[in-house]
């Protein structure tokens, strides 16, 4: 009886663990085909359910805090490197005669450029998320003092007298003009659109600012990035320049004898169908050179090859002796030495259809591209000894300093700061992001259109079944892990889907990612985005006035009429918090002539204010166009009913929304729905 | 004593699969290391590429194995079934060996693979017609030349893929050119050497393009008067390698690098030093080169090894007297090339083909240059079409797939301006993109939206009023 009993349980823990075992199998096989969009994803919960969790016990476990070094300064005698330390919110003395960290100095949030007095005594470090900068005495390596900005300072400049500080605000696109004897910001001056590089000429008279954000212009026109050139005697704007054809504009350089600058750049294909990557269909990389005498000409010169482009251009320093021009390309993990003697030859002796000609031309380079020298992960800011005789580069997403000798352009050694040995699953993931080994002779990575992990302000002939159809605007990355569907017409329910074969046919169209890579890559997305903080419309969580109002606009239920407005013409039906999507499918009326029928995914609108232009087709500038160009019948909300001013408190509140995490939100972790 | 004679038994079985291991080890380091070749008593100097008698049929040929250690020791054919055999080409995991060959003097060319480790022999097609040049792709597929004569490319050898089984084979090319002498880049394009046939000869150059068909460009010109001999091979410093004679010693050749970044604009003749020469080249993992090479005509094609740094030749590895060494491989593991994902859809009948500016040129505008107003489009039989080019010189065509056409400039007046254009073809479902016309290779387009592309395409032929495709979903 008893034996009976055992085999009968034996027999049923069997077959019920066959039928887990089957049918569970069978469920995971159709779970895991839904979120990978593919047939043979491994089916391996750990590389979903572990290295996508956003918060908690187990993302701590599978997570590092890294370094990232992102810029550098050296001291004048070579002593001393200062390293930001981009994720560390520190700068970091080194020794780079030993190799050796000396001393972590805790700056503001997510620091950004750090600069050096004439004497040596003090080093400004830019706080990009924190909207201020920190003075640091070198002597005790202690911050002294905390100079507020505009939003987002980025790149710095001393006057040359010592006695300003330029600092270049990012998401305000500003510069701020900082009294150092007083710590106050003296005037504030409109600049391009989120201006990043900041440099000096070298007879100390004219500051160049450059921007990476092209101007907002309506799709077809030639797109345009403003270089504002600044009189530092008088601190006045002399120039805006639009650079045609160019964005991204990070850094930019002179040479000594002041008589070229030289200015990183990307030159987009976006108004070209994108149907092939051959023949540089959809980026080139160069710089734009600005002679410096009246009437100098602007010229852009590629770096890229035939058959191997140069991504992602990030910084540009010049030799003292002005004979060479070191660029980073963060996509493809190299250093581009530039003969400067051989651009002036070449230039000197070109017509201005040649040199038209060679702004498109990936052979051109040949003439002045001497070397190209490979690094470690993600290279970005550069510095060179005060003789030139080494360079020093910020692996971001290497965490160390690796170091080049400039006559032999061989690199010499690498300064390990100190960050986590081992490479988690996203930061491999970052990696992959920021590289743009994976797309067919590395000519883009998603950092190229999604900069910052944002996006880059421009739409794209993204051409399907036409050309000259679908065109879309990129979308931001930031904290998108909680917001499925995704692309516009929300046809990829999750990340995995998006990044999968999909991306490798219509974009890369090279080999996908391995589904090592691809979980890593989906890791990152999911985990490694944060939005900024929006100090610039919601500093503390209070809301002014006018938000107030915009906010009970938001949230109304009947129109100024006092009519009902229907449940799903209401801006927080679709738009719900915190995410202010309700992760639905919508009707709004916005399609093209040219577009397909579709609905489209709701978008989430926290931080919107930093996405412009609008609308799936980018044809809104300004979020006040969304409705009064473009919503006249009332299907993206109840709108016409607004008063100018409503509509003003309206967008006023749409602009101060923010990321959840900043107002202690919880959130729902992140799940495909199958 | 049990337990003492359990320890000394395992031990010997352990001993035993120790031995066994260390052994079985080294014949795989030495299988790595083997150089397989091709010799021949005939060599056939015809560089027709519209006959099968071409210069890749070598007659009497065998593929051979030597260990480069012991080379005069160590030889084996391994083609002792076939009448003839050629172009031995290796697996990426090096386990299989892809040959050309002739089982009797007169049938067809067949494509074969040889396991390396048995050395049994398997027929991957049976053709009526030769088939050659076999060279592997990624996810079990080859790509391999096939001659045929029909009315797309009247008479020559096409581009076929296939399984390794021989099954799902596809044509890839489909225009009156010949193609012959395959290999696959890195990037996972196929680099073939590529000679109009009709409606003259043309001269022989490097196409490349993807293993779908898709995207086929010019990858290297070659110089005046010269030709191309050999495939062109990857180094691992990012240079190719090939045989191409020149005016001088037109049927024989020169040892050539160019850099993949710039093949159009970075030829080297690595063999401008040495007299003889050169018919075959294959580069090792440490940079150089095995070459086929003899001193003079009177002598045998010799098998040797070469420095590209130095640009010296060393000794002869192998040599006969009654034999030419025509090819050579090394067997071992080698990177996959990248898996290109196929934008073809046989669901489509037609392909898109976008010119930015037909009046870009390759040439520099002279004072008689006169604008493109217009342009014909011609078949191989028949015009399939005019059209006129947008204000901006861009032109949006919708035409059928997989037939040959060519793009010939017109005046407003109807006069022909430039000669036409290579011979062209998409593949379903293509999208193509040009820059200009006869344009320079390394230009690339100029950001702004062709005028052309805000209205439909033109469908050619312009006999025809509309096409019913398949729905396409939006991406």
């Amino acid at each position: 009886m008893k034996a009976s009993r055992i085999i009968s349980v034996i027999v049923f823990l069997s077959v019920l663990g066959l039928i887990i075992y089957f049918t569970g199998g069978k469920w995971a096989r159709t779970h895991v085909n839904y979120i990978t969009a593919t047939g043979d994803h491994p089916l391996n919960c750990l590389s979903c359910h572990l290295y996508t969790q956003k918060s908690g016990f187990i993302y701590k476990l599978v997570n590092k805090k890294y370094l990232s070094p992102f810029n550098l300064a050296v001291s004048k005698d070579g002593s001393r490197l200062y390293v930001v330390a981009q994720e560390d919110n520190s700068l970091l003395v080194v020794d780079p005669q030993k190799r050796k960290v000396l001393n972590r100095i805790s700056v503001g949030n997510l620091p950004h450029s750090v600069i050096l007095t004439n004497d040596g005594q003090k080093a400004y470090v830019s706080n990009q998320w924190s909207d201020n900068v920190s003075v640091i005495d070198l002597a005790s390596a202690k911050v002294i003092d905390t100079l507020n900005t505009g939003n987002g300072p980025a790149g710095l400049s001393l006057s040359a007298d010592g006695k300003f500080l330029y600092v270049v605000d990012s998401y305000s696109s500003n510069i701020s003009v900082i009294d150092l004897n007083t710590g106050e910001e003296r005037k504030r001056f409109n600049s391009g659109n989120n201006p990043t590089g900041a440099e000096l000429s070298p007879d100390g008279k004219t500051l160049y600012v450059t921007s990476r954000r092209a101007l907002i212009a309506p799709y077809g026109e030639t797109i345009e990035t403003e270089l504002t050139v600044v009189d530092e005697g008088i601190q006045r704007i002399r120039d805006r320049r639009n650079i045609e054809s160019a964005y991204m504009m990070e850094n930019v350089a002179f040479t000594p004898t002041g008589d070229m600058a030289m200015i990183t750049m990307i030159r987009p294909k976006n108004l070209v169908p994108s149907i092939q990557v051959e023949q540089g269909w959809m980026m080139t990389y160069g710089l734009t050179i600005i002679e410096q005498k009246e009437n100098g000409r602007v010229i852009q010169l590629l770096l890229d090859e035939p058959n191997a482009y140069y991504s992602d251009p990030f910084d540009i320093v010049i030799t003292p002796d002005g004979k060479k021009a070191f660029i980073s390309h963060s996509g493809v993990n190299t250093i581009s030495v530039v003969n400067i003697d051989s651009v002036r030859s070449l230039i000197s002796k070109s017509s201005p259809e040649q040199l038209n000609s060679y702004s498109n031309n990936l052979g051109i380079s040949s003439r002045y591209v001497i070397k190209r020298i490979k690094t470690g992960a993600d290279p970005k800011g550069l510095a060179l000894s005060s003789d030139g005789r080494l360079l020093y580069v910020a692996e971001q997403l290497e965490d160390r300093i690796s170091v080049i000798n400039t006559e032999s352009l061989e690199t010499v050694g690498s300064i390990k700061l100190g960050g986590p040995r081992i490479v988690t699953v996203a930061r491999q993931g970052r990696r992959l992001f920021n590289n743009s080994g994976h797309t067919f002779q590395n000519q883009f990575d998603c950092y190229t259109c999604h900069p910052d992990m944002h996006e880059d302000g421009l739409v794209y002939n993204m051409a399907s079944k036409d050309m000259g159809r679908n065109l879309t605007n990129t979308q931001s990355l930031r904290d998108i892990g909680d917001t499925p569907p995704y692309k516009w017409n929300g046809k990829n329910q999750t990340v995995y889907k998006q990044d999968g074969m999909r991306f490798s046919t219509v974009l890369t169209r090279t080999e996908q990612f391995n589904y090592k890579d691809l979980d890593a890559l989906t890791a990152y997305i999911i985990t490694g985005i944060p939005y900024p903080p929006n100090l610039q419309y919601n500093p503390n969580g209070e809301l002014t006035e006018s938000q107030l109002r915009g906010k009970a606009m938001f949230e109304r239920t009947k129109d100024s009429y006092g009519n009902v407005i229907p449940e799903n013409n209401r801006c927080i039906t679709c738009h719900t918090p915190p995410y202010y999507t309700n992760l639905k499918m919508a009707y709004v009326k916005t399609l093209a002539v040219t577009d397909d029928s579709m609905l489209f995914d709701t978008p989430h609108l926290n931080n919107i204010y930093a996405s412009p232009p609008y609308l799936h087709d980018g044809r809104a500038a300004t979020l006040e166009e969304i409705w009064t160009k473009y919503g006249t019948e009332d299907r993206h909300g109840r709108i016409n009913d607004m008063t100018k001013n409503q509509l003003n408190d309206l967008v006023d509140y749409l602009k101060s929304l923010r990321a959840p995490t900043y107002d202690n939100i919880v959130t729902k972790k992140f799940h495909a729905k199958n | 004593m049990k337990k003492h004679r359990t320890t000394i038994v395992s031990s010997f079985i352990m001993a035993i699969g120790f031995t066994c291991a260390f052994f079985s080890s080294c014949r795989e380091k030495n299988k790595e290391g083997m150089i397989i070749f091709t010799r021949s008593a005939v060599k056939s100097n015809s560089t027709n590429f519209d006959k099968s008698d071409s210069w890749r049929y070598i007659p009497q040929a065998q593929i051979l194995k030597l260990d480069p250690e012991k080379p005069e020791a160590s030889e084996k054919v391994l083609t002792t079934n076939f009448y003839s055999a050629h172009s031995p080409e290796i697996s990426y995991d090096g386990k299989y060996l892809l040959f050309a060959a002739q089982q009797k003097q007169n049938d067809p060319w067949q494509i074969w693979e040889m396991d390396l480790n048995d050395l049994k022999s398997r027929q991957v097609t049976s053709s009526k017609e030769n088939c050659t040049d076999p060279a592997y792709l990624p996810l079990g597929r080859i790509v391999f030349s096939k001659y045929s004569a029909d009315d797309t490319l009247k008479a020559g050898h096409s581009l076929y893929i296939c399984n390794t089984d021989g099954s799902n084979m596809k044509r890839i090319s489909f225009n009156p050119f010949s193609y012959l002498a395959s290999n696959v880049l890195s990037d996972g394009r196929i680099l073939t050497i590529g000679r109009q046939v009709f409606p003259e000869q043309g001269v022989p150059v490097y196409m490349v393009l993807r293993p779908d068909g898709t995207k086929s460009e010019l990858f290297y010109k070659g110089v005046e008067g010269g030709s191309l001999f050999s495939p062109g091979l990857e180094t691992n410093n990012g240079k190719l390698v090939f045989i191409e004679s020149d005016k001088s010693n037109f049927g024989e050749g020169n040892l050539i690098s160019i850099n993949y970044n710039r093949p159009l604009h970075s030829r080297v003749n690595l063999s401008s030093e040495i007299k003889g020469d050169f018919h075959s080249v294959f580069p090792q993992k440490s940079g150089r080169l095995l070459v086929s090479y003899r001193k003079s005509e009177s002598d045998r094609y010799a098998l040797y090894e070469f420095d590209p740094e130095k640009k010296v030749l060393g000794k002869a590895i192998y040599s006969n007297n009654d034999y030419d060494v025509l090819e050579v491989v090394i067997t071992g593991k080698h990177e996959r090339p990248k898996k290109l994902p196929s934008e073809v859809d046989m669901g489509v009948k037609t392909g898109l083909l976008l010119c930015q500016d037909i009046n870009i040129l390759d040439m520099r505008p002279s004072a008689t240059f006169s604008k493109s107003s217009k342009i014909k489009i011609v078949g191989i039989d028949s015009t399939l079409g005019s059209v006129d080019v947008a204000e901006d010189g861009s032109f949006y065509l919708k035409v059928r797939a997989d037939k040959p056409f060519q793009i010939q400039t017109v005046d407003k007046d109807g006069h022909i301006l430039r000669s036409p254009c290579g011979w062209i073809w998409l593949r379903p479902n293509e999208r193509r993109g040009c820059v200009g016309c006869h344009e320079d290779p390394e230009l690339v387009p100029a950001n702004r939206v062709p005028l052309s592309v805000k209205k439909s395409p033109v469908i050619i032929p312009m006999h025809i009023n509309k096409v019913v495709e398949k729905k396409v979903s939006l991406e």
